[in-house]
């Protein structure tokens, strides 16, 4: 019997596998596409990408069509799959300023240095639902570009406001020579006390919903540790990555990667801050996803101006992983009744312990009662 | 393609699902777990095919100790056929071609969750138990910079003053599984959500106990003959789980860890494998041999 029930829990999981990929893979519609999900569904692939910190469209796209559209069970699957695979170089750090711009918005100013690109969004776009026959097939498979009025090699590579403020002297720089290769995060656990670059790898890597979550927490909930910003820049654009060649030792570009970009300037209000100044907060995630960046900016400004104070950082570095959220959620479905059989045991000691304590400490004025029955339990 | 076929698929490339540098990271770090036994070793924990908080960091501990020529057993809830630990199982073995079987004595190494296997484990044996929680301390303090000094100064008034708060309120201590102990004299220690019943088998062990924390990025080891004492008062003993006139449904067994059946108001043994051996035994004819559990 103890082959047989060791089969009966690999049969019930085979079967739950088959029952998965049945309805998944079978239907009347034809299979889907990998290049559909990376064209159609690009939002989606940028945010698995995002969320499991590693740029592989295709891998993403085939991630989400094997999760069913589950976006955290395609981050796993990605960082799973990397986790098979040997890290074979270092990429060379690259400065923001190389980003090519594909939009750029600058809220802090009607007419900020270099160009208001307003590019692909949804942002002005009336949420009606189109309950129409669906878009035309494609006359061109190649969208074009967005083009702005100065789409120039210098539209495309603007100055940054920072500088702007820099230059006006409004800015606390906090640049420093002290944390100048950034903290792994996947090779060194981060806990709190953690350098800055550590804090920005791990909001890089999180799990969108946390972070907008944890920021409105701070804006509308219990905690109260942000104000609302200011954002200086909003930018979506492509940077190279680069590597050492091997043999030539000189760097070489690999590809670039999509990112999303928001420098937030923070107003210096606090009691003890340095009033005449602005600081600066600093989000940065892999493929489109301005949600994400806004709310790291903040939280990034937040966690700097909060020194520690607060339990602020603790939140930001250890709860904002989707797949350690979901995960650990999820565990509650697996059998517990090892667990559950001692505090159910515990339980009946303390009415036992809470009877023997009447029992021994009879009032004066009444006889000691018979002992309630309370089966099964060792004193 | 089945996991089954991938998790091959995978060992074809990489032994053990992981790559060799990220299991020499957990092996440098399991060093210094033994090494430092009770203390929380930090490690770059590594995404795997299970999700954080379903065994994974026990997973990557076993993928990074196990050969070719071992012999493993998963259990979950002492049980050898829950879902979860043949999920496990078939992920082990798929990637290493390791031997699997369910007897506890002929394992090289068990991973389990939540259970110690009633059989008494031998030199060459090595338990790897999954945990989801190991700081003993979150209890009585939440804030992980704190946490770390006190553990630093060995500072475990705290956790103390709460025992004792526990007594006088309730009259015992109310802890259920995952009993905090002293190891070696210097590190408080979680002892996963083992229930009590196993608490005493880490004490003076003759087997090495890993205990591997994946979403919390943590392991920390327990080496053979070590001292473990669960945190307790000289004049109030540890209470183990232990019902009166409780035994086994199955095997008859009174001296083992028994989980309720409600529905027939009985008690049967949590170790599937020990209390199936044990009916063996009692049949005349049977020899007691046992069959690995058979691939998928």
């Amino acid at each position: 019997m103890g082959y047989s029930a060791a089969r009966g829990g690999l049969d019930a999981i085979l079967a739950a596998e088959e029952l998965m990929r049945a309805k998944r893979d079978g239907g009347s519609s034809p299979p889907l596409g990998i290049d559909q999900v990376t064209e159609r569904l690009n939002l989606a692939v940028d945010r698995v990408m995002g969320e499991a910190g590693l740029w592989a469209p295709r891998l993403a796209a085939l991630a989400l069509r094997q999760a069913e559209g589950d976006l955290i069970e395609a981050a796993h699957l990605l960082r799973a799959y990397r986790s098979t695979r040997m890290r074979l170089a270092q990429p060379v750090p690259v400065h923001a300023d190389e980003l090519e711009i594909l939009r750029r918005i600058v809220p802090a100013y009607r007419v900020p240095p270099g160009p208001q690109l307003l590019g692909r969004t949804l942002d002005y776009v009336g949420r009606l639902l189109d309950t129409g026959t669906g878009p035309p097939a494609p006359a061109n498979p190649e969208p074009p570009e967005p083009v702005a009025a100065d789409a120039t090699p210098n539209g495309r590579h603007p100055g940054r406001l920072l500088d702007l403020l820099r230059s006006q002297g409004l800015i606390r720089d906090r640049r420093r020579a002290d944390d100048p290769e950034p903290h792994d995060v996947t090779k060194d656990p981060v806990r709190p006390g953690a350098p800055r670059s550590a804090r920005l790898s791990v909001m890089a890597r999180a799990e969108t919903g946390a972070l907008v979550n944890l920021w409105y927490r701070n804006i509308l909930g219990p905690d109260g540790y942000i104000h609302e910003v200011t954002l200086g820049e909003v930018r979506h654009g492509r940077l190279p990555v680069r590597v050492v060649h091997p043999v030539t030792g000189q760097p070489v570009c690999l590809g670039e990667v999509r990112v999303t970009e928001v420098e937030a300037i923070e107003d210096l209000d606090g009691e003890r801050e340095e009033r005449g100044f602005f600081d600066v907060g600093y989000g940065l995630c892999l493929g489109h996803n301005e949600r994400k960046a806004i709310a790291m900016a903040n939280l990034d400004i937040a966690v700097e101006r909060d020194a520690g104070r607060s339990p602020l950082e603790q939140s930001v570095l250890m709860t904002t992983d989707g797949l350690d959220a979901s995960g650990f959620l999820e565990h509650l479905k697996l059998p517990h009744y090892v667990t559950f059989r001692s505090m159910v045991e515990r339980k009946v000691a303390i009415r036992v312990a809470a009877e023997r304590r009447v029992l021994e400490s009879p009032p004066a004025d009444s006889p000691p009662a018979e002992a309630a029955t309370v089966p099964g339990v060792a004193r | 393609m089945t996991v089954t076929a991938l998790a091959a698929a995978t060992a074809a490339e990489e032994f053990g699902h992981l790559d060799e540098q990220s299991k020499r990271e957990i092996r440098c770090a399991l060093l210094t777990a033994v090494a430092v036994p009770g203390y929380q070793v930090p490690f770059a924990s590594r995404e795997m095919p299970v999700a954080r908080g379903w065994g994974s960091g026990g997973l990557q501990v076993t993928l990074a100790v196990i050969g070719p020529q071992d012999t493993v057993k998963v259990i979950d809830q002492g049980d050898d056929a829950g879902v979860n630990a043949a999920n496990l199982r078939r992920l082990i073995v798929a990637s290493t071609g390791a031997a699997q079987t369910t007897d506890a004595r002929a394992a090289s190494i068990i991973q389990t969750r939540h259970r110690i296997p009633e059989d008494p484990l031998g030199e060459d044996q090595v338990l790897v138990l999954q945990v989801p929680v190991p700081e003993p301390l979150r209890g009585v303090e939440r804030d992980m910079r704190e946490l770390r000094r006190m553990h630093a100064e060995a500072d475990y008034t705290a956790i103390w003053v709460s025992l004792y708060e526990d007594l006088v309120r309730n009259g015992l201590i109310t802890q259920t599984t995952g009993y905090p102990v002293l190891v070696g004299g210097r590190y408080v220690m979680a002892t996963t959500p083992i229930p009590r019943w196993d608490v005493p088998k880490l004490h003076q062990a003759e087997f090495l106990a890993l205990f591997g924390a994946g979403r919390e990025k943590r392991v920390y080891a327990v080496p053979p003959h070590t001292d473990v004492e669960p945190l307790a008062f000289e004049d109030v003993a540890f209470q183990v789980e232990r019902t009166e006139g409780a035994s086994c449904l199955l095997c008859g067994a009174v001296d083992a860890y028994l989980v309720e059946v409600p529905a027939r108001a009985a008690w049967i043994c949590s170790d599937t494998d020990w209390c199936e051996r044990r009916r063996s035994a009692e049949s005349e004819d049977g020899e007691g041999a046992r069959e690995g559990v058979a691939d998928a």
